[in-house]
């Protein structure tokens, strides 16, 4: 019996001569799926690969050998003695000599000036002139009125150093922004007690007191205000109690801010916040004194927290009826140590204790020594995030870099470049640079593209793509290699059958 | 058939590989950090604290998780960090789950005594939210404009960070979600990235998982201390059920950091050695561990509150009764007596002292050198290639 049985009239086909398993057909077919394997190489890579712009590497490094110089030309007027500015000029070099690190990036040059006749032919843009002239020190705009005499010449020297390079707590100065904002909070810590401070003149006292401040710090910063009266601002702690009202220890101070119960500035914006807050101790609680680290009562009732903002505590006195306006004697008070706070926290120098000054906010020696501090803070901290960002490119592989970082560092570069430019013109464009290098310096290091993909083992992808890949690739490369040498072999047959 | 046997060749050989591919792949970069930064002696001078807690899990089984960040972030806040410094990722399904028999509270121990969730919680990334992606731009800052302060991580060279992370995790990993996972590696390089940018000045890093210690033996970044629940190839175990709540409700590591933390208040001496020497292997139930290498501070000279407190020092200005604007003379140290917490002299000496604990730990923790690491994955690579050709080949000519 016959193993298969076919209708009457039919015939069995050969497989091979089936229109699609001719060879041609199947080779055809076999081959139109590797040319789409290979057409979509390209395209695979295209879409897999991270985009990896080059970074102008050596630009960045060579740019982070450069530092800051500022020529600082100090003029000598009306000296009796023609031996008095060579004096200085040694005593000066000393002074950089012993303290190289906070002299860093000045160029110091001391000029004589006889009867209005500059010695030198060349102006220059800011120098600072020291004017001899007996009495006490006074300090005005650019100028300084000193009683220049042989002996006085050291003391002269140290006071130029305190005004030029003046020292500087690092740890309580908040780092440098071009935007702050400063909040000013009333806090009444329990009003139902009674006796309250219900509100104050804020604005007038800001532009009292510190309005002339602000605009004098213009150059540097652009200040936003915001201010708020609250009427329940428990302490986290109860007070030390003393024979008369209560005490606040030094450790009391470091816990003073309950930031888990006041709400102390609004978050409309991720510019850094400074805060100033007058505390007015609960009726109960009054009067409430700060302590000296031997328990006694001092008279201070301010004090600072280092880069975060300043608390002043008022009294109210006993009899002062309830639920009024803060008393213009205290907004006064309270506001010259919010000035001074503002200041120590900006990193404002203050003037050589024995000084007088005529200026009514900041003298230039100020303000320059400022700007000379946060332009050379700045460009360092642009140089480091510049080579920063050139590491991490370089050490993490999978870390993209698109075009708007490279924009960003490239126009951080050129905002250096401008800034070592103008260095010895304008100081208020060295800073303006300097801070538009950092700030586009960190835009590049902060951009959301730089996200690297995550980390993944290569047993993992392994593990992942071979029973993704293999199962579809085998058939079709065993296929290949079985219809390759079914050709080589009839290749062989036909050359065989020739001969 | 003919298939699926090289697939299970294949898998058998990358989880083979799996098993000894421990090869940490920044060692010369810790040599370079040890030789520049290591033990450079410099003591805590940082002005802000700030707190990032990770619950990576979901789910209503995962309750305690949430319990432990929770706790976590009650302790931060207790302690004094503000809640615009604390960073809280949280599922945060539990509190409001269907299931939960006591809606809007999570309790972390079985009497229920102190509800967790309470009236004040802030929590910044919250649901869907918390994946391994924000994580990481929280932690490098790289941000869109558009996102919100409350959700940034805004620190800067003077900040002390706590970085807390709980979940389900294992070798080198932790899981975020059930979905995605985050690797000791992107850990290490954020990091790193946060250092390069000086976006810390020390970091705290806690972890209670399986495996946990795994997680920070990457870390090539100086200033960090890091501490795990359980070391390689050991669970961490959950601490006890509640009968009403009906799962478990906290992660024995965490209970007894937790429970440690009780005792502390703003003000507190404690240091990072008393917190580590608390730890009770018996109670835990695993190995917790302790990486200090990095760490330039002797353990026993670092306060708890360095990390989970508010503000270190505080100068109190001498009184001031000007009527009009005018500049203050003198901002200078004679007239401001400063109080810190940490007095200067003691910060003289801990500058000068050898570096004990980090000395020490470094045998334990430290460079697991492996210098043929690289040569090692271009073998395993080939290797895989070779395999695949015989495989193909034997597919091919096989028959």
């Amino acid at each position: 019996m016959p193993p298969h049985i076919h209708p009457e009239g039919t015939t069995l086909r050969d497989p091979s001569k089936l229109f699609h398993q001719t060879d041609y057909i199947r080779r055809l077919i076999i081959a139109s799926y590797w040319v789409i394997i290979i057409l979509a190489i390209p395209l695979w890579w295209q879409t897999t690969s991270i985009e990896r712009l080059s970074l102008p590497t050596s630009r960045v490094h060579a740019q982070a050998e450069n530092k800051l110089r500022f020529p600082v030309h100090i003029k000598l007027e009306s000296v009796q003695d023609a031996s008095l500015p060579s004096a200085l000029r040694h005593l000066l070099q000393d002074r950089i000599r012993r303290s190289p690190q906070a002299w860093k990036g000045l160029d110091v040059r001391v000029r004589e000036v006889r009867d209005g006749q500059d010695v030198d032919a060349v102006e220059p843009a800011d120098s600072y002139t020291i004017k001899a002239d007996d009495g006490i020190p006074l300090v005005s705009q650019r100028q300084l009125t000193y009683p220049v005499r042989g002996g006085t010449l050291p003391i002269l020297a140290d006071a130029l150093a305190s005004l030029l390079v003046p020292p500087i707590d690092a740890h309580r100065v908040a780092q440098y922004s071009p935007r702050y904002r400063l909040a000013f909070t009333l806090l009444n810590e329990d009003a139902a007690a009674g006796k309250s401070i219900s509100g104050w003149d804020i604005s007038g006292a800001i532009s009292r007191h510190l309005s002339p401040i602000l605009s004098g710090l213009s150059v540097l910063h652009n200040f936003t205000i915001e201010s708020q009266v609250q009427f329940h601002a428990p302490l986290a702690f109860s007070p030390t109690r003393l024979d008369k009202g209560y005490g606040l220890t030094p450790e009391d101070l470091t816990v003073f801010v309950n930031s888990a119960e006041w709400s102390l500035s609004s978050s409309v914006s991720n510019d850094p916040v400074l805060h100033f807050i007058v505390f007015i101790p609960s009726a109960s609680r009054r009067p409430l004194q700060i302590l000296d680290a031997h328990g006694l009562p001092s008279s201070s009732d301010a004090f600072l927290l280092p880069q975060w903002g300043g608390i002043v505590i008022y009294n109210p006195p006993p009899e002062l009826d309830a639920h009024v306006q803060l008393p213009s004697s205290a907004l006064n008070a309270v506001f010259s140590a919010f000035a001074n706070q503002l200041l120590a926290l900006l990193g404002v120098p203050g003037l050589p204790r024995e000084m007088r000054t005529d200026a009514s906010v900041l003298t230039g020696w100020q303000l320059d020594a400022l700007l000379r501090r946060r332009a050379l803070e700045n460009a360092e901290g642009a140089q480091d995030t510049l080579e920063s960002i050139v590491k991490l490119v370089d050490q993490i592989e999978n870390m993209p870099v698109g075009q708007d970082v490279r924009g960003d560092v490239q126009d951080a570069l050129t905002a250096l470049d401008k800034m070592y430019a103008s260095a010895s013109a304008s100081l208020n464009e060295t800073l303006r640079q300097s801070a538009d290098a950092l700030t586009l310096a960190s835009r590049a290091f902060f951009n959301p593209g730089m996200l690297a993909l995550l980390y993944f083992p290569a047993e993992h992808n392994f593990a992942v793509y071979t029973p993704l890949f293999a199962s579809a690739m085998i058939p079709l490369i065993a296929a290949a290699i079985r219809e390759v040498s079914v050709w080589r072999k009839q290749r062989r047959e036909a050359a065989q059958a020739l001969e | 058939m003919l298939l699926s046997i090289p697939h299970l060749i294949l898998l058998l050989f990358s989880w083979s590989w799996g098993i000894h591919a421990a090869s940490p792949s920044h060692e010369e970069i810790v040599g370079d950090f040890f030789n520049k930064n290591g033990h450079a002696g410099s003591t805590s001078n940082h002005t802000n604290n700030w707190a990032v807690l990770v619950c990576a899990s979901r789910y209503w089984f995962n309750y305690r998780h949430m319990a432990n960040a929770l706790g976590m972030y009650r302790t931060v806040k207790r302690l004094g960090i503000p809640d615009s410094n604390i960073i809280l990722m949280l599922a945060d399904d539990a509190a409001c789950n269907a299931r939960n028999k006591f809606p809007g509270s999570v309790y972390a121990n079985p009497g229920r005594g102190l509800d967790l969730y309470g009236d004040n919680i802030e929590v910044d990334y919250r649901g869907y939210e918390v994946t391994v992606e924000n994580f990481i731009r929280v932690l490098t800052g790289r941000m869109e404009p558009s996102v919100p302060r409350s959700k940034r991580l805004l620190t800067d060279a003077r900040s002390n960070v706590f970085v807390y992370m709980t979940g389900h995790g294992g070798n080198e990993f932790l899981k975020f979600q059930d979905n995605e996972e985050i690797s000791a590696f992107d850990i290490a390089d954020a990091f790193e990235q946060m250092w390069q940018k000086r976006r810390y000045n020390e970091i705290f890093f806690m972890i209670d998982t399986c495996q946990a210690n795994t997680m920070y033996s990457k870390f090539y970044s100086p200033n960090i201390l890091a501490t795990g629940s359980s070391k390689m190839d050991q669970n961490s175990y959950s601490y006890e059920n509640d009968n009403d709540i009906g799962v478990a409700v906290i992660d024995r590591y965490t209970h007894y950091v937790l429970e440690y933390m009780e005792r502390i208040n703003k003000t507190s001496h404690e240091t990072m050695r008393d917190l580590f020497d608390s730890y009770d292997r018996d109670k835990i139930g695993s190995d917790p561990g302790v990486r200090a290498d990095l760490f330039p501070r002797p353990l026993d000279e670092v306060r708890i509150t360095d990390f989970f407190g508010g503000v270190a020092q505080v100068e109190v200005q001498p009184p001031c009764v000007a009527e009009d604007v005018s500049l203050p003379g003198d901002f200078s140290s004679e007239g401001d007596v400063s109080l810190s917490n940490d007095s200067s002299s003691e910060d003289q000496q801990s500058a000068q002292s050898p570096v004990h604990a980090g000395g020490k730990a470094a045998g334990a923790w430290g460079q697991s050198t492996d210098r043929g690491s690289d040569g090692w994955r271009g073998t395993r690579a080939w290797g895989g290639i070779l395999l695949l050709a015989a495989l193909v080949g034997w597919a091919g000519w096989g028959k």
